[in-house]
C-alpha cells in the first residue's frame, strides 16, 4: 500500500512549506521499538520517497519520507534517523546540501544519495569543497539491492 | 663616309689613333685607312662590352663607350692611367700574373673575377685579354673584353637560392613530365615518402600512388594537359615501406618558353596528423554529443524507472504467491530490470561522479568486485588477481568503475560454468606515455572470429535478449576520451578459449579532454 499525504501541501516558498508542512504522527514513531532502525527517505518525487517508504517498511525498518531539504531536516531533529537516503537534484535544497547540513546536526547518521540524473558532479563538488564526500548509488535500483545498501551500513 | 658608319664613333678612344669624331672624317689623307679604323672603332665602340687595351705596363691606353658606362671613368680621366686603379687592392698582384701571361703571347679567355667602379663598387666579371703586337709581331700591350656578369651570376644565385628553398621546403616538391615520370625530387619529398631522390627521378610517379587510386595520375595528367591546376586535392598516397599517407597535393602545370605545357609541378602535403586530429575531434565530438543525449535522457528516464519499478515490487508483495498477478509481476519486473541495466548501463553513474581524483586504479577494480561478488561464487569462478600500480591516477572515478564494470560482466557472463578470472595491473609505457595497463582475462567461451571486428560497435551483441550491446562501446568511449586505449583479443577455440581485454589509461589527461570540460570553458 502506498500512503499519500494529501496534507503535505508543497510550496515553492519554503518557509511557507515548513509552517505548512504537517507532523505526522503516524511515522513519528518516537514510541515505537527503538530497536528498528529508523531511515528517512528524501525525493522530491513523492511516489519514489513513498513507495521506498513502503519497501524499507516491508524488509523490517522504520521508514519515513520527506519530499524537501527543509522538511527532512526537520523530521532529522525530531526522529534522528539512522539513516538518510536522500535524491540530489531537488527544487530549494539540494541533497548534498541537506547530506551536508545533516553531518554538521547529526553526524552519528549514515547518508547515502541517490540520483538518476547526469551532471550532478558541480553539486557533489559543492560539498567536496566544504570537506564532504557522499556516497551515491545510481536510480534506478532495484529495491532488493537497495535494501542490501542500506542494511551495508546498518 | 659618314653614312657607312654604322654607329657614330664619337666616343672610340684610342690612344695611338687620333679617337676624336673629327679624326674619322676630317682629314681625307687615308681614306681607305681611315675608313677601316673608323669601322672597327665603330664597332668597338657599339660592343656592349667594355674593351680595353693597355700597354705592357698596365697603363690605359683605349677605353670604349661601354667601359665608360660599366667602370664610371670617362675616357680622359683614365687614360694614361693605371689598369690597377679598376682592379680592388687585394688583387693587384692577379694583374702583374695577368700581364705575364700575354707577355709570353697567350690568350686569357673568360677570365672570371672582380673589378672595381669609380664610385668603389665591386662587381664580378669575366674578361677575355688578347696580346697586341706591332707590325713585327712583338707584343706591345693587351686587349682586355670585359663582361659584366652580375645579371649572370644573380640568376644564377637566384637558381641556386630557388633550388635550395625547394629543398629546404617541408613540403615534397616534385616535378614530372606529362608521362607522369619524376624529373625532380626534393628533401621533403624523400623524407615523406621514403625514396631517395636517386630511387625517383626516372621512375614514374606511380610508384606513389595506390592501387586503387592509380586512375587518378589519369585524370590528374589529363587535366595538366589542358593546362588546368588541381588546387589542395586531399587524397592517398603510398610510402615505400607500403605505408599510407594523407596528403594534400597541388598541382600546376610547367610551361616551355613557347607556352606548352611540357611537365608538372608537384606539391605534396603531409596531412596524416591533421586527418587524425579531425578524426579524434570527431570523435571527441561524438562523445560529447552522446554525453549529453545521455544526460537528457536520463534526467526523463530513471526517475520514473525507478518508481516504476518500486510500485511492480510492492504490488508483487502485496500479490498472492503463486498466483497469476504475482507472475505477471514477476515478469513485468524482470523485463524493468533489464531496461533499468541498459539505463544504467549507458546513462548511468559515469557522468554522476564528479570530477577526476587520484585514484588506485586496482581499489576501483576491487570495488567492482564487490558489486559483482555473489554472481562470481553463484558461476564458480575463482578470480586471479595480481595488482600492481603502483601510483594513483587522476581519472573520473565514475567513469572508470562504469568500464572496469562492464568489461569484468562480460567476463563473468563468459563462464557461465566456472572458469578464472584474471585481472592485473602494471605501470606501463604506452603510445600515449606512462600510464597503467589492466588486464582482464577469462577463460571462457571466446568471442568467435567473425564477431571480433564489431565488439565495440554500439548495440553489438552475442548474448541476445541479455545483451544490450553497449558495454564495450560505451567502455571504448570512456577510456578513449580519457586518452587511453582499449584492445581485445580473443581465442573461441574449444581448447584454450578465452578473452583478454587491456585497457591502458596516461597518466597525463588528454589536452583537449572532453570529460574535463569547464563550466566557463
Amino acid at each position: 500500500m502506498v500512503e499519500t499525504y494529501t496534507d503535505a501541501f508543497y510550496f515553492a516558498d519554503e518557509s511557507l512549506s515548513r509552517n505548512l508542512l504537517p507532523l505526522r504522527e503516524d511515522t513519528a514513531s518516537t514510541e515505537r521499538d527503538r530497536s528498528r532502525r529508523k531511515i528517512l527517505v528524501v525525493d522530491d518525487q513523492r511516489l519514489i520517497a513513498d513507495t521506498i517508504v513502503e519497501i524499507f517498511k516491508g524488509a523490517g525498518f522504520d521508514a519515513i519520507p520527506a519530499y524537501d531539504g527543509w522538511s527532512a531536516l526537520e523530521i532529522a531533529n525530531r526522529l534522528r534517523p539512522d539513516l538518510l537516503l536522500s535524491d540530489v537534484l531537488m527544487p530549494q535544497m539540494n541533497g548534498v546540501q541537506l547530506a551536508v547540513a545533516m553531518r554538521r546536526s547529526h553526524p552519528e547518521t549514515k547518508i547515502l544519495l541517490f540520483t538518476g540524473q547526469a551532471g550532478i558532479s558541480e553539486i557533489l563538488l559543492e560539498g567536496k569543497e566544504q570537506g564532504y564526500e557522499f556516497e551515491l548509488l545510481p536510480k534506478p535500483i532495484h529495491p532488493l539491492k537497495l535494501i542490501e545498501r542500506i542494511k551495508e551500513r546498518l | 663616309m659618314e653614312s657607312t658608319s654604322p654607329v657614330q664613333p664619337k666616343s672610340v678612344f684610342v690612344k695611338d689613333v687620333p679617337a676624336s669624331p673629327s679624326a674619322s672624317h676630317g682629314t681625307g689623307t687615308k681614306p681607305d685607312a681611315i675608313d677601316a679604323r673608323a669601322h672597327l672603332a665603330a664597332i668597338v665602340d657599339s660592343s656592349d662590352d667594355p674593351i680595353i687595351s693597355k700597354d705592357l705596363n698596365g697603363i690605359v691606353t683605349s677605353w670604349n663607350h661601354a667601359a665608360a658606362s660599366v667602370f664610371g671613368y670617362a675616357p680622359e680621366e683614365i687614360i694614361g692611367q693605371s689598369i690597377l686603379r679598376l682592379i680592388p687592392p687585394e688583387l693587384h698582384s692577379e694583374e702583374e700574373r695577368l700581364l705575364n701571361t700575354i707577355r709570353t703571347g697567350q690568350r686569357i679567355e673568360h677570365f672570371e673575377t672582380t673589378r672595381l667602379r669609380k664610385n668603389g663598387e665591386r662587381f664580378p666579371v669575366s674578361v677575355t685579354i688578347s696580346p697586341i703586337k706591332d707590325a713585327e709581331s712583338r707584343i706591345i700591350g693587351a686587349s682586355r673584353i670585359v663582361r659584366e656578369i652580375s645579371d649572370r651570376l644573380k640568376s644564377d644565385e637566384s637558381q641556386f637560392r630557388l633550388a635550395a628553398i625547394v629543398d629546404s621546403a617541408d613540403d615534397a616538391i616534385i616535378s614530372k613530365d606529362l608521362n607522369g615520370i619524376v624529373k625532380t625530387w626534393n628533401f621533403a619529398a624523400s623524407r615523406i615518402f621514403g625514396y631517395t631522390a636517386e630511387e625517383m627521378v626516372g621512375q614514374s610517379i606511380l610508384k606513389l600512388i595506390p592501387e586503387n587510386l592509380k586512375y587518378e595520375e589519369d585524370e590528374i595528367l589529363r587535366k595538366l594537359r589542358a593546362g588546368e591546376r588541381i588546387d589542395h586535392y586531399e587524397t592517398t598516397r603510398r610510402r615505400k615501406n607500403g605505408e599510407l599517407l594523407d596528403v594534400s597535393v597541388t598541382i600546376s602545370p610547367i610551361r616551355d618558353e613557347s607556352g606548352h605545357v611540357i611537365g608538372a609541378s608537384k606539391i605534396a602535403r603531409d596531412i596524416s596528423q591533421r586527418k587524425q586530429f579531425e578524426l579524434l575531434l570527431i570523435q571527441s565530438e561524438k562523445i560529447a554529443a552522446t554525453g549529453r543525449m545521455a544526460a537528457a535522457v536520463a534526467h526523463e528516464i530513471n526517475n520514473p524507472l525507478e518508481s516504476l519499478i518500486n510500485l511492480i515490487f510492492l504490488a508483487r508483495q502485496d500479490s498472492l504467491e503463486g498466483s497469476e498477478a504475482h507472475k505477471l509481476l514477476l515478469t513485468a519486473e524482470e523485463e524493468l530490470e533489464r531496461v533499468s541495466h541498459i539505463a544504467r548501463q549507458t546513462l548511468g553513474y559515469y557522468r554522476e561522479t564528479g570530477t577526476p581524483t587520484d585514484v588506485f586504479l586496482h581499489d576501483l577494480i576491487e570495488n567492482v568486485l564487490t558489486v559483482y561478488n555473489s554472481k562470481i561464487i553463484s558461476n564458480s569462478i575463482s578470480v586471479a588477481a595480481n595488482f600492481n600500480d603502483l601510483q594513483k591516477i587522476n581519472v573520473s572515478k565514475g567513469e572508470l568503475l562504469q568500464v572496469f564494470s562492464n568489461v569484468i560482466a562480460n567476463a563473468i557472463d563468459a563462464m557461465p560454468a566456472g572458469g578464472t578470472l584474471d585481472i592485473s595491473t602494471r605501470n606501463f609505457v604506452g603510445a600515449s606515455g606512462h600510464g597503467i595497463q589492466t588486464t582482464i582475462s577469462d577463460t571462457g567461451i571466446g568471442i568467435q572470429a567473425e564477431h571480433m571486428p564489431r565488439v565495440f560497435d554500439p548495440f553489438f551483441t552475442t548474448k541476445g535478449n541479455m545483451g544490450t550491446g553497449l558495454g564495450l562501446w560505451v567502455a571504448r568511449q570512456l577510456v578513449e576520451s580519457r586518452g587511453g586505449q582499449i584492445s581485445i583479443t580473443s581465442n573461441s577455440s574449444k581448447k584454450n578459449s578465452g578473452t583478454a581485454v587491456t585497457i591502458f589509461v596516461p597518466f597525463a589527461r588528454p589536452q583537449s579532454s572532453i570529460s574535463g570540460e569547464q563550466k566557463n570553458g
